[in-house]
């Protein structure tokens, strides 16, 4: 009734570009093409249960093969990105997930304790940008090239991260 | 369009629009809306971090904080996540139980939705009458578990007990009710000449937009993207009941209000069969009480979305993390995307919309 929304209009256009569904088995597929484009980078390769499939990648080639996967795999949805904090490195778990095709990917990127940054994939996904602040603030994870990488849940000056196992409340 | 001064409006922390304490900073250019960035994390009260230091079972009614809006399904998504992690098959009577409540929950969590944004729009009635029918469901589900809203009901490996003596007899009269209600409040909402017209046409939202913006559950299914969890990856009993997914096309504040609306009559169906379906047997198996080093990963159609946890295992009783997903804090951070554009005085109308739920957005 107020008549507007008219900067919403067509700026979806590179989306559009995404293919429809993979024929057959699209976990093989999705599979194997992280493998083939990304030989030595991609291991871990394992199907969990229908619908759920894992990969390992190396911090290097995160944004090259979620390019991939959101342009020419289908995978329009950055359902969840997890930091977590082992005793000898960070991982960050993102849970990617396709709608045409109906599968979830784990895809899981580590970095060194000393050195937590990896790239922001934000501008692929912009429902990664929240997460990844969030990443950010409870974990102490730096992105790469965030739009935006602030605090989001504790305070702006906040001297912690207060996820990780050496935090001592 | 005529410029003037642009300037920074907080709408929040204290503000009849935001249900519950979070931050709205809109740009406006006059009364049009050129920029808009939610500030959250006024409830943060670091559950994931509370999870760490507590053993598997003692999760449970952390979880049930998460939303007390629909704290049933927060309670439900951790069991599985554990259950997936530790490897245990939920007994059949377990699932369709699950459903049963599930259900309920997401009737009731629309319902408080329902009535909150009738007020939103200047609708006193339709609050009253919200809440009021709420009450029916939430009586049954204080008969099964003993609380009121926090339930603590579901276990790893199944719930916590059968259901109560003519329980379900009761629960079929719930459904019978709320059928009879549900096209009174469908009257009442869209005979009402001021609901309809600060709903339609305002807040709209493209399907590749929602989709790449994260945005997930009913605002999605607004927008024309056909995809519920509970149909295309169906978990516990899902799989066994006749129901449709919801979904519209217009991708407006009024395609997301009849999606849920919609949703309510499935649910009912869902709730009926689900009763009539049900299957003597065990309602639980024993967990370990350690679970093995690994991961678990669960996810769920939440009634506000796709709610999901991911928990690694060390093999001690406690779990090493737990990441909760909350499908609202993602939805909101497309706010900006919903406003742009629109007046001041349609703020209300789209982010009541989307059924804000700040504890499980600050966690």
């Amino acid at each position: 009734m107020t008549g507007g929304g008219q900067e919403n209009r067509g700026d979806a256009q590179e989306l559009e570009k995404a293919p429809t569904r993979i024929d057959g088995d699209p976990e093989e597929r999705v599979l194997r093409e992280l493998v083939d484009r990304f030989p030595g980078s991609a291991s871990s390769i394992a199907r969990v249960r229908p619908g759920l499939v894992r990969a390992r990648i190396k911090r290097e080639d995160l944004h090259d093969s979620c390019r991939l996967l959101r342009d020419a795999l289908g995978f329009e949805h950055m359902s969840m990105i997890s930091a977590v904090d082992y005793p000898d490195r960070f991982e960050v778990v993102y849970h990617i997930s396709s709608y045409q095709n109906n599968i979830t990917l784990e895809l899981i990127s580590q970095t060194p304790k000393d050195d937590p940054t990896i790239d922001s994939v934000s501008d692929i996904w912009g429902g990664a940008n929240w997460q990844e602040r969030e990443a950010y603030d409870l974990m102490g994870i730096t992105f790469k090239d965030h739009p935006k990488l602030e605090r989001i849940l504790m305070l702006k000056d906040t001297l912690y991260h207060p996820l990780r196992k050496d935090f001592r409340g | 369009m005529t410029r003037t001064a642009e300037m920074w409006i907080n709408m929040g922390p204290q503000h009849p629009m935001t249900h519950g304490l979070w931050n709205l900073r809109v740009k406006v250019d006059g009364e049009t809306i050129v920029d808009a960035e939610p500030e959250v994390g006024y409830l943060h009260r670091g559950i994931e971090k509370i999870c760490e230091n507590r053993t598997y079972p003692q999760v449970i009614p952390i979880t049930d904080r998460l939303c007390y809006g629909s704290s049933m399904s927060w309670s439900h998504l951790y069991c599985r996540t554990i259950e997936d992690l530790m490897g245990l098959e939920v007994p059949e009577r377990a699932q369709y139980i699950r459903v049963v409540v599930l259900e309920m929950q997401r009737i009731a969590s629309h319902l408080m939705w329902l009535a909150a944004y009738a007020v939103d729009l200047g609708m006193m009635a339709g609050f009253i009458y919200g809440m009021r029918d709420r009450e029916v469901f939430i009586d049954l589900l204080q008969n099964l578990s003993g609380s009121r809203l926090t339930y603590n009901y579901t276990r790893i490996g199944g719930v916590a007990h059968d259901l109560p003596p003519n329980w379900d007899r009761e629960a079929l009269r719930a459904c019978d009710y709320m059928e009879q209600r549900l096209r009174e409040y469908e009257d009442l909402y869209e005979g009402s000449k001021i609901f309809m017209m600060r709903n339609t046409g305002v807040g709209l939202l493209k399907r590749d937009d929602a989709m790449n913006l994260g945005v997930t559950g009913p605002p999605m299914r607004a927008s024309g993207a056909k995809y519920d969890l509970r149909k295309d990856r169906p978990y516990e009993a899902y799989a066994d009941m006749d129901f449709q997914v919801c979904s519209r096309t217009e991708g407006d504040c009024f395609a997301r209000y009849r999606v849920r609306m919609d949703e309510m009559w499935e649910s009912c169906r869902i709730i009926r069969q689900a009763i009539h379906k049900m299957p003597k047997g065990k309602w639980r198996v024993v967990a370990p009480r350690n679970a093995p080093a690994g991961t678990g990963m669960a996810r769920v159609e939440d009634p506000r979305g796709e709610g999901m946890m991911y928990a690694v295992g060390d093999g001690t009783d406690r779990p090493y993390r737990l990441k909760i997903r909350s499908p609202i804090f993602v939805t909101v951070s497309a706010a900006p995307k919903f406003l742009v554009g629109y007046k001041v005085a349609d703020v209300v109308a789209i982010m009541g919309g989307l059924d804000m739920c700040i504890g499980e957005n600050d966690r």
